[in-house]
């Protein structure tokens, strides 16, 4: 089966790659998107001061 | 003069460094008169097999924010280090691993477990975690290696300049801007930011006064007249590089440090442990022991943007 690959993708906000599996006939079989990257605000927040948080979580996305 | 080749990129990062660049406005267009952008991936589609085509030392400047914390980012700043003659940190998560870097005080297996399992908007009943490959009934898929520590730009690959900030500022971005156009480039290892501490450039009054208490930010409505740590406040900004303006500081906020450690200071929260002890009048052991529990989180304020450049570089747990 043919694999397209689209890495990365671009012209938005994160990170992103796209799979693109063909059959046979050249159609499309099957997609999948996939998100390369985890920076762990979710755990590392946890336990910091709540008055801090408007400093640190507008780093999740600075776009 | 033939245009240069810039080449702009993220690792771990948020794009706040990408928008600084435009938030030159106007000036966008001496950069587009300076210089050819060849990858950017915000703003532009090319593709990592485009830049994998390039021959080496064929992009003059490459301008690179974000942490490296995966097998992808730590290939991609080898790749970009063998294309680019000058490599830039840029932004306080290339420089000293940034807010991600607070990720140093727990682990890869915390963070996948809290993200994937445990997060209350997750449903994950099988608690599938993601795996660098997966087996697909039409073949296999991969993601790259979540590293266990956060690493900065320069624990990677060799660096020839850093921009701190978080992001950089409009004026330091112009600052490079202009020294590519004059083909003045400082030596290599230059910090393109002040020499100084951010002090130097603070316009509050310091009266050497003693605190006898340190004040979280919500409990005090600090003069904007007077120096914030002398109000109790915990401002980073003895512990901090110049070079932003201030800031935080003229928003009545504290500086929490995102410049990194001025010249000659290796680590920034020693640095600031050090002028809080000469400024806190304390009687005795009692004293030193209230003046601790009431600093809420010395370790996520004094290395809130610079864990992995710190001594301390990770929280270590003691093997038994």
């Amino acid at each position: 089966m043919k694999k397209v690959s689209i890495d990365p993708i671009t012209r938005l906000e994160g990170h992103g790659k796209i799979e693109i599996f063909l059959n046979d006939n050249g159609d499309v079989a099957n997609t999948y998107f996939q998100i390369p990257e985890l920076r762990g605000f979710e755990k590392f927040c946890e336990g910091r001061p709540v008055e801090e948080m408007p400093r640190i979580v507008p780093r999740i996305c600075g776009v | 003069m033939p245009k240069l080749k810039l080449a702009l990129y993220w690792a771990g990062a948020c794009g706040g460094c990408d928008v600084a660049v435009l938030d030159v406005n106007e000036k966008i267009l001496d950069v587009a008169n300076l210089a050819d952008i060849v990858f950017w991936p915000i703003a532009l589609d090319f593709k990592y097999h485009h830049v994998e085509a390039m021959p080496d030392k064929s992009i003059d400047v490459c301008l690179f924010n974000g942490c490296v914390r995966s097998s992808e980012q730590e290939h991609i700043a080898k790749m970009l280090r063998a294309k680019s003659k000058v490599l830039v940190a840029f932004g306080s998560c290339a420089c000293f691993g940034g807010i991600p870097a607070l990720a140093n005080f727990t682990t890869r297996a915390e963070i996948m477990e809290r993200a994937y399992i445990e997060a209350p908007s997750n449903e994950n009943p099988e608690k599938t975690l993601p795996q660098t490959k997966v087996k697909v009934a039409e073949g296999e898929i991969t993601l790259p290696e979540l590293y266990e520590n956060v690493y900065t730009l320069a624990q990677v690959v060799p660096v020839e300049y850093y921009v701190p900030g978080c992001p950089p500022t409009v004026d330091l971005i112009l600052k490079v801007v202009n020294a590519l156009a004059t083909n003045s480039l400082p030596p290599v290892g230059a910090v393109v930011a002040s020499e100084k501490t951010l002090c130097a450039e603070c316009d509050r009054k310091k009266e050497n006064k003693k605190i006898t208490r340190i004040y979280r930010t919500h409990e005090i409505i600090p003069d904007p007249s007077k120096c914030l740590l002398e109000q109790g406040l915990l401002c980073m900004g003895a512990a901090t590089r110049g070079g932003c303006g201030a800031l935080c500081i003229k928003a009545n906020i504290p500086c929490r440090g995102c410049f990194g450690p001025p010249p000659g200071v290796a680590d920034q929260g020693a640095k600031l442990v050090s002028s809080i002890a000469s400024i806190y009048e304390t009687d005795g052991k009692d004293d030193i022991q209230k003046m601790v529990n009431e600093v809420a989180d010395p370790a996520g304020t004094f290395y809130r943007f610079g864990m992995s450049t710190s001594m301390l570089r990770r929280k270590h747990s003691r093997k038994r």
